[in-house]
């Protein structure tokens, strides 16, 4: 009987509600996949078909071709990657120097940081624009690289430092008596037990770059050199929309991210754990 | 160990140098390029740029035909198609005038020449038009409007296409029921009435309540009052006797003739309750002909004019078209006129219209067998021949217009709509929004 109560209550409120959630997360996901199927006559006929009745892989190939999606595809991953690079190298190196090192002005310092977060980014639209036109480097993936790292550098410096507090400082000052230097210490003791936090802030810096909109469309004034966000706005006219086309170009721009996640997934939680605790 | 790390350190920082210099493979090409001064020699090869404002699968391909069309004619200029979202068209451009990195060409609203004009971003195309053979070809009214609107009535815009603000309706249903198609705005009403079944999910009628309403609102309120001027001596015509009377009539189908969710609207969820057989009736333009096509039978859709004004006048809005711009930062203004001049000729503008469902601006284009074949230009025609017609002048010029419209009156409709503004509040609000704007636009422009 107790037994019986237990499971019920199990049913009610963990697999239930957790099924309710499921549903509503993954029909959109659903929906797409199935409008990506499907011939665009399908799209629209009524009673609406949960199964595309014969499955067609013609939005992928109009998107991948027809509307450059393969070229916006390697601007995003090109930018997306480089950000990536730059960002861990200079918030892991800041990060560390907020969580070992004792300033002057170190708290000041990273309210700072926190506060560049609150600026809104279409504020920074025009100067930016300004800026790399001087610089010449509009319509240039640089530009964007750029600019990312920049806006999510802070962020990921505040995270990064959470990780590194966690790392006892004894381990390090364990490698130097061992004879490692500093950079040595970081490299091979710190480094190794970052990985979740790397994983972590990775998988937040690309995730932004891939779906970033404003910023691309603002600094890019060439049609090769726009990226997956700019490229997926282009299905949508103002009184037409490719339906199969969006949900294909979505599909394709979901790939990277759903790789992503379901590698880092492991790590992403224990990242976002030992940053909080930090 | 010290050494071997700073090996990785400095090839790591060399390889994501080449890599990031790798992207910037033209930026020396272009900043040469705009720092020489060069005589434009005609045979000279050129490359344009080409910004469209409005791109998307129906239109991007239109446009790229006719580059394509183009550079085959005039193969020493290259054109470069750069394809902008709607909805951030505008800031695109914005952005671009600040830095001064506009394109050579652009297909550019009418509503944006007067500040764009202020702000000095666009090359006066007098000179070239009086030049251009098919001059007198090109609808003389849309260009003296784009002249009228602008500071120093030059024309920095030449307009290559028209729209008008209709009522789509659904003919079979009025049939079915013994409904008039309105012509009148009783009619109009009435039939809102006729055609609403919430018993079968059916009415008589949508309203645009969120995004973009405001413009449709407008263009209903004017077409009721048959007022031509928006503001006389100073005071905004938004909140006379007769919008307040209309709008309380307009706003009352709400619930009871239209869908409860009218009131988060946008162009979309509007168009898809008419396209999927919720309602009877919807105003919009021309422009969504397409959509209609696509989701309905010939039979169950047909475009009518805004219902007349009580003395049997139609209005429309001045200015409700887009013209091929040149900017000014063009290192090529020859060439650049050259592209504009054939946008906007017979060929042209009879391709892309015809594409679109919208009004050509070229008179050559009006007795081809397709718009005459087009039932929906056909009324747009019906109400822009007509000699009595009112066109009333928004007033594009005030740089506050579109931001009153987004800021004060979307958010206003919704407010009437859900019963926290009286419609007098409303429309008092809007109408000193707009003399606010106007007497600041008289103190900086007009001293």
């Amino acid at each position: 009987m107790i037994k019986t109560k237990k499971r019920v209550d199990r049913l009610l409120t963990f697999n239930l509600p957790l099924l309710v959630m499921l549903i509503f997360t993954l029909f959109p996901l659903y929906w797409t996949i199935n409008t990506a199927f499907k011939h665009e006559g399908d799209i629209i006929k009524r009673p609406l078909g949960y199964v595309p009745a014969s499955p067609t892989i013609d939005n992928f190939v109009t998107a991948w071709t027809n509307v450059g999606f393969s070229t916006y595809f390697k601007n995003s991953l090109l930018v997306g990657v480089c950000t990536v690079f730059i960002v861990l190298i200079l918030s892991t190196l800041s990060g560390y120097a907020l969580s070992r090192y004792k300033f002057k002005g170190k708290r000041a310092f990273l309210l700072m940081l926190l506060c560049t977060q609150f600026i809104p980014r279409s504020m920074l639209i025009i100067p930016l624009f300004i800026i790399f036109k001087f610089l010449g480097l509009i319509s240039n993936p640089l530009s964007l690289i750029i600019t990312y790292a920049a806006v999510e550098i802070p962020f990921t410096t505040v995270l990064m430092n959470g990780f590194i507090s966690n790392v006892p400082r004894e381990l390090e000052e364990a490698a130097m008596v061992d004879g490692c230097n500093k950079l040595q210490a970081i490299r091979y003791v710190i480094f190794p037990l970052l990985v979740p936090g790397i994983v972590a802030t990775s998988v937040f810096t690309f995730i932004y770059t891939w779906n970033e909109f404003l910023i691309a469309l603002m600094l890019t004034n060439q049609q090769g050199k726009f990226t997956l966000p700019v490229g997926l706005s282009y299905m949508m006219g103002e009184f037409n929309i490719n339906y199969g086309a969006l949900a294909a170009g979505s599909v394709i721009a979901l790939i990277p991210a759903v790789i992503l996640f379901a590698y880092a997934q492991k790590h992403l939680v224990n990242g976002m754990g030992g940053a909080v605790k930090g | 160990m010290y050494t071997k790390f700073f090996k990785t350190v400095a090839a790591t920082s060399m390889a994501a140098s080449l890599l990031l210099a790798g992207c910037s493979s033209d930026s020396g090409s272009s900043k040469e390029a705009n720092t020489k001064e060069k005589k434009e020699d005609p045979n000279e090869k050129v490359t344009l740029t080409f910004w469209d404002e409005n791109a998307g699968p129906q239109r991007t391909p239109i446009w790229e035909e006719l580059i394509k069309r183009f550079e085959e004619k005039n193969p020493n200029i290259d054109v470069e198609y750069v394809g902008l979202p709607k909805d951030s068209a505008k800031a695109k451009y914005d952005a671009s005038i600040a830095a001064e990195d506009t394109p050579d060409v652009g297909s550019v609203q009418t509503s944006w020449l007067p500040e764009f004009a202020l702000r000095e971003a666009l090359l006066p195309l007098d000179s070239y038009f009086d030049k251009w053979d098919e001059k007198g070809k090109i609808n003389k009214g849309a260009v003296a409007f784009n002249k009228e609107i602008v500071v120093d009535h030059k024309l920095y815009g030449v307009p290559y296409t028209q729209n008008l603000d209709i009522l789509w309706v659904r003919p079979d249903w009025f049939k079915e029921k013994g409904t008039k198609i309105p012509e009148t705005w009783d009619e109009f009403f009435t039939a809102a009435q006729q055609q609403t079944d919430k018993a079968n999910n059916r009415y008589g009628y949508t309203i645009r309540g969120g995004a973009g309403g405001s413009f449709q609102l407008q263009r209903l309120m004017y077409a009721y009052s048959g007022e031509k001027d928006y503001i006389k001596d100073g005071k905004s015509t938004i909140n006379n006797k007769k919008h307040v009377e209309f709008l309380k009539k307009y706003f009352a189908l709400y619930k009871q003739n239209t869908p409860q969710s009218d009131i988060t609207n946008g162009y979309k969820e509007m168009i898809a309750g008419f396209d999927t057989g919720a309602v009877a009736m919807v105003q919009h333009n021309i422009g969504s002909f397409g959509e209609h096509k696509e989701a309905l039978q010939p039979d169950q859709f047909q475009a009518i004019p805004l219902p007349k004004t009580a003395d049997g006048k139609y209005v429309a809005e001045g200015g409700n078209t887009i013209g091929i711009s040149v900017f000014k930062t063009t290192k090529h203004p020859d060439a650049a006129w050259k592209l504009a001049a054939f946008l906007n000729s017979k060929e042209s503008q009879s391709y892309w219209n015809q594409q679109v469902g919208q009004i050509p601006t070229n008179s050559d284009v009006l007795s081809e067998s397709w718009v005459k074949d087009s039932p929906h230009i056909q009324t747009a025609f019906k109400v822009y021949d007509d000699k009595e017609t009112i066109l009333y002048e928004p007033p594009f010029y005030l740089p506050e217009y579109r931001s009153i419209l987004d800021t004060v009156v979307d958010p206003g409709t919704q407010a009437v709509m859900s019963g926290k503004m009286t419609v007098e509040e409303f429309l008092n609000e809007w109408a000193k929004a707009i003399e606010d704007a106007q007497k600041k636009y008289d103190e900086h422009f007009k001293k």
